[in-house]
């Protein structure tokens, strides 16, 4: 994933002009409307705004198809599929937001720093991002999910850490041809605080890549969290999580397999709105627009 | 412009199929279909969907370990389909007067696989050999009443037991405690297998596959089939793709939901009720629930067969403490036989918990199947009695770690049955037994029931000292038992002639015939 | 020491045997803090029935028993010395059943990248060709879409299908080494390499669409159109030789990934890879198969980031004075 930032301004363009650029491209805008709906939809199942109870059975209802009273079918409790897909997006979405968030904040920290500082700083953030690199992600995700107490917060931490060096990658390049700059090596000279100049000149540049890294990792954490739970080591139950769905439905494929159709769905629509948003918050935020989209 | 997502990806899946079945149909036949035909022969392909863990049968309690070399070594003695004791390496046996000496006669000409000949050396030299502590033979506690072996002439065993043990011949029948020779030892055994069995070991690959090659010489006659080959296919979903397309031959199957698509596919299944049993386990030692009223609220609060058609769809039945065919518990014989919300409400009352209680409870995820499913219904049933279920999920190391320490006030689980309910319930229900701290409860009166149901052979006195163990165990809610599920077993319409057996062995795969 | 830091080689192996010692540490005491042991995991709850005595002896035989730094620094030097160490489930040494499952996972890798690249790349070229327009949005949504369906989803769905109803499934038949039996090999490859390259195909795609974007506006490319070059022979040899780097690259990671990352798909499809190996010794506990396997996945990962970073430097004569 190459991404490129102009080193040289100070101002970046203004958030209005990017919002108009961002809905302007077409992929763009559909990317903010996918994640628009599937946010809503997380925000309605966590409210619980689901036609029906999502752990609730029907056993007369067993394995139905999509129709007009479960407009996803049913699962083989008799579960309304629809309803457990919201739920699942709810479930996958809290997981993701958690980890994501998490290693944004760490890795950006531990980067900027890296950065910044220099010498003995850079020196161990490095060796841990290296080895954290190396580390077969999928693997290391499985291997700390497995260690806990099985909960939607430890996987998410799980997650958090394996991403954590993107982050620390992605803002450490810029840092370190920021600090060159003349306008942050002034601000030294003048005698401002480190902490103000990390805040309020550093942060605000960096941004724009750190935005659009926490959307792709997003996609990612959703991605793992779902490869975890069919593998039996996600959240656990009784919350449907999209990954979980598709591993109790597996069986299903060939017979009532809108229970798997329905959250691999959803998670199609998700992933692919945050790529896309990703893309275009990328494109819009991006000062210099050599770029033909 | 935009097709739906769904549809995109069914297109592509279809098209890929499609292109993928084009390219090899032509003339690959290595693809599907069965090997060798002939209604004797041919080699009989089990799925397993993890690798056995060991191949020493001292040491295997997994599964997949345990079916494996059941194959390949002898026991004493063996269990027919209902569950009774039937000759196995030992041809008859005699107890003395008092019961406390065992005379077995062995069968005459039985050979291990490298050919040595099998005697009362090789017996005596077993069974010292599981009751030293080195050897850590899971089974060791079986074998507590015998003081000495010994092996006057090389087809008589002579077992002297401390006090008489009713249930020592039933629990002579695992693979657990198969003979081997005294020439070998479980680390050479552990590496190239060594027994009586109808099959020898042929090769392994490990994590892939073992292959077993019919024995020619077993004293139970040669197995139909030519060999069997135990094939590794992670996940179940993949073992009954594998069945469809005829690859593999057999496979056993827990989930009742896998059991019933591969129903519908045009596979043999065929269910047997099973010996193992799920439980609302109660660790009686620690509060609230030392106090017998609380735990009677909780067993009078649930309805067993709510828990069974939630959890499994209904696939089993419900069932008392004892579950073996010859023993089995009525399961109305309780206080409570049908749902009484009041009367749990009032035994709380009456134990100062008025306002409800919190149980905090561990729940196993992944060991099988139904597992949070029935935690959940537990759940919301006792929510309903003011009685809250406060759900620990531990992956499974973790809750087995807890449940070996007894580190739990209540739990969900799943437990293996066994044949004998001596030998079942024994080791968890005395107070000298190994497993009762895990139990959680013993008392005198159990004591004094059990050493009975040892004492004596008598079936009918036996029948009557076991249902006094279990209406004690009812009375006092020592747990709660909900039901016992199915096994399922999955075959292609070719093979034909196997006998399922409640306690799950897979011995009957030597009378298989495969089309 | 300067001496050692200035060479970019030389610091480059410096690096990366502390990167590998890093994940050692890490993948020791990951390993240890989960709760369980080999001992329980072989035995399950049968394992509360043992005695002390019984206890103490398996613990001997598990090597449990000794101090944990011991245990460290003896699996490490043995590592150094070629001893990957010991599975009592499998009978066999690590570095047998490594020296099985790698050739495997490479082989999968190899072909999924190679159908990742073939979807991937013509569908970024149609997107490119007319940025956004219609082809560009098609090619954008819907080809995002089609590749993002999760690789265990699409690989569930696929093997169930085609079993029940086409009756065809040779990943059920016994794994077919590469040398033994190349047909069945590549018949047991194809639906796994195909869902990994599926999945391989959109961050290829992506990164491909955005660096042909990049190259076509640059000055040299519309010299090279105003002069009259047949506008396929533009887009290939001028426009996509020139954008390779960030596709070598983006390759290069997506290889590495998948050298554990393939486990789920490994599991569906009964594939003995390095990732079904590693996923195999956690669920046993065996500490030695997770801990080498890990140590190999990750030298291995280092090694195939170190040949495309001098892949990058052939390709791109730019590169090679930096």
């Amino acid at each position: 994933m190459s991404v490129t930032v102009s080193p040289s301004v100070a101002v970046g363009p203004t958030r209005s002009a990017a919002w108009r650029r961002l809905l302007r491209s077409r992929a763009g805008l559909i990317g903010v409307v996918l994640v628009a709906v599937v946010a809503g939809a997380a925000v309605a199942a966590l409210l619980g705004l689901t036609p029906y109870d999502p752990v609730a059975q029907h056993p007369s209802d067993r394995l139905q198809g999509p129709s007009g009273r479960y407009w996803f079918g049913t699962d083989q409790f008799g579960r309304d599929v629809f309803s457990r897909s919201l739920a699942g997006v709810g479930n996958s979405l809290r997981v993701a937001l958690v980890a994501v968030a998490i290693s944004a904040l760490v890795g950006t920290a531990a980067g900027v720093c890296a950065g910044f500082f220099g010498g003995r700083v850079r020196g161990p953030v490095l060796a841990v991002t290296n080895v954290l690199f190396a580390f077969p992600p999928l693997l290391l995700a499985l291997t700390l999910a497995v260690t806990f107490t099985r909960s939607w917060l430890t996987i998410a931490v799980a997650i958090a850490i394996v991403y954590v060096p993107i982050f620390v990658r992605v803002s450490r390049g810029p840092v370190l041809s920021l600090r060159e700059t003349d306008f942050i090596k002034a601000a030294r000279v003048l005698g401002i605080p480190t902490w103000r100049i990390l805040l309020r000149h550093l942060l605000p540049n960096i941004a724009a890549i750190v935005i659009v890294q926490v959307t792709l990792s997003l996609s990612w954490a959703v991605l793992t969290e779902a490869a975890l739970s069919f593998l039996g080591l996600g959240s656990p139950p009784p919350t449907p999580s999209l990954g979980s769905m598709v591993f109790d439905a597996k069986i299903l494929a060939g017979t009532a397999w809108w229970n798997l159709a329905a959250p691999g769905a959803v998670i199609v629509l998700f992933v692919v709105g945050l790529n896309l948003l990703g893309d275009g918050l990328r494109d819009a935020l991006d000062p210099k627009n050599g770029r033909n989209s | 412009m935009k097709l739906p997502s769904t549809l995109r990806a069914a297109v592509i899946r279809c098209v890929a199929a499609g292109a993928a079945v084009a390219l090899v149909a032509t003339g690959c036949s290595s693809g599907g279909g069965s090997s060798d035909r002939g209604a004797t022969g041919g080699t009989l392909v089990v799925g397993y969907t993890v690798d056995p863990n060991t191949l020493d049968p001292w040491k295997a309690t997994q599964f997949q370990a345990v079916h494996l070399l059941e194959q390949m070594y002898g026991t004493l003695t063996q269990l027919d389909a209902d569950l009774n004791v039937v000759p196995g390496l030992a041809e008859k046996w005699q107890y003395s007067d008092d019961n406390t000496t065992l005379t077995l006669t062995l069968r005459q000409g039985v050979t291990f696989h490298d050919g040595k000949p099998f005697s009362s050396a090789d017996v005596k030299s077993s069974i010292e050999r599981i009751q030293k502590p080195e050897t850590a033979a899971v089974a060791a506690a079986t074998l507590k009443s015998v003081k000495s072996v010994e092996a006057p002439d090389p087809q008589t065993a002579v077992l002297r037991l401390a006090a008489p043990d009713a249930g020592l011949l039933t629990g002579l029948a695992t693979t657990n405690l198969a003979m081997i020779s005294k020439d070998d030892t479980p680390e050479s055994i552990g590496r190239k297998p060594n027994g009586t069995g109808a099959f020898t070991f042929g090769s392994r690959t490990a994590g892939q596959s073992v292959t077993l090659t019919a024995n020619g010489d077993h004293w139970g006659g040669k197995p139909t089939v030519d060999g069997l080959e135990f094939r590794i296919i992670p996940d179940e979903t993949s073992v009954v793709a594998g069945l469809q397309s005829g690859n593999v031959h057999f496979a056993t199957v827990d989930d009742p939901l896998v059991a019933r698509s591969a129903e519908g596919s045009g596979l043999k299944v065929t269910k047997t009720p099973s010996l193992s049993y799920h439980v609302l386990q109660f660790n009686a030692r620690k509060a609230p629930l030392n106090n017998r009223d609380v735990r009677l609220a909780i067993s009078c609060a649930i309805d067993r067969k709510q828990v069974l058609d939630t959890a499994a769809m209904g696939e089993g039945e419900v069932v008392g403490p004892v579950t073996s065919p010859a023993y089995k518990s009525d399961p109305n014989a309780r206080p409570c036989p049908t749902r009484d919300l009041a009367k749990a409400k009032s035994l709380l009352a009456g134990a100062g918990f008025a306002g409800g209680v919190t149980i905090p409870t561990i729940v196993s995820q992944g060991q099988y199947a139904t597992s949070v499913n029935e935690a959940q219904n537990l759940q919301a049933q006792l929510k309903e009695a003011g009685i809250t279920l406060d759900l620990q999920t531990l992956e499974s190391g973790a809750y087995v770690d807890k449940w070996i320490a007894a580190d739990f006030t209540a739990a969900v689980a799943l437990n293996g049955g066994r044949p004998d309910p001596d030998g079942m319930y024994g080791r968890y229900f005395t107070s000298t037994g190994n497993l009762n701290k895990v139990a959680g409860y013993s008392s005198p009166e159990l004591d004094k029931l059990f050493a009975e149901g040892r004492a004596t052979t008598d079936v009918a006195k036996r029948k009557e000292v076991y249902t006094r163990v279990s209406r004690h165990l009812e009375d006092n809610a020592v747990w709660v038992w909900l039901f016992a599920s199915y096994g399922y077993t999955v075959t292609t319409q070719g093979v034909g002639g196997f006998t399922a057996m409640p306690n799950g062995s897979l011995k009957n795969l030597r009378q298989v015939s495969l089309q | 020491m300067r001496a050692i830091a200035r060479h970019p080689l030389a610091r480059r192996l410096v690096e990366t045997v502390l990167t590998l010692f890093g994940v050692a540490v890490l993948v020791f005491v990951t390993l240890r803090a989960i709760p369980g042991d080999e001992i329980t995991a072989t035995l399950g709850t049968e394992a509360a029935g043992l005695s002390e005595a019984q206890r103490k002896s398996l613990r001997a035989y598990y090597g449990l028993d000794e101090p944990l730094a011991l245990q460290f620094f003896s699996w490490l030097g043995n590592v150094v010395t070629g001893n990957l160490g010991y599975s009592r489930r499998a009978g066999t040494s690590v570095l047998e059943l490594t020296a099985a499952a790698l050739p495997v996972t490479m082989e999968l890798a190899i072909l999924s990248v190679i159908i990742g690249l073939l979807i991937g790349v013509p569908l970024a070229m149609l997107s490119a060709s007319r940025p956004n327009g219609a082809r560009d949005g098609f090619g954008q949504v819907v080809g995002l879409a089609a590749l993002s369906v999760p690789n265990f989803l699409l690989g569930a769905a696929l093997l169930t299908v085609i079993s029940r109803y086409a009756h065809y499934n040779p990943n059920a038949a016994a794994f077919a080494p590469l040398a033994e039996n190349p047909l069945l090999n590549l018949q047991q490859m194809l639906f796994p390499a195909l869902v990994l390259g599926f999945g391989l195909a959109a961050p290829i795609m992506r990164t491909a669409r955005s660096s042909l974007l990049e190259v076509q506006t640059q000055d040299f490319v519309r010299t090279a159109r105003g002069k009259g070059v047949a506008p396929l022979r533009l887009r290939v040899r001028h426009v996509l030789h020139n954008a390779l780097n960030p596709i070598v690259t983006m390759t290069g990671i997506q290889f590495g990934y998948l050298l554990g990352g393939a486990v789920v798909v490994e599991q569906i499809f009964s594939v003995p890879g390095l990732g079904r190996q590693v996923l195999a010794g956690i669920q046993q506990k065996e500490y030695a198969v997770v801990q080498s396997t890990v140590l190999v996945i990750a030298a291995t990962f280092v090694l195939v980031n170190l040949l495309t970073d001098v892949l990058y430097r052939v390709i791109d004569p730019r590169v090679r004075t930096v």
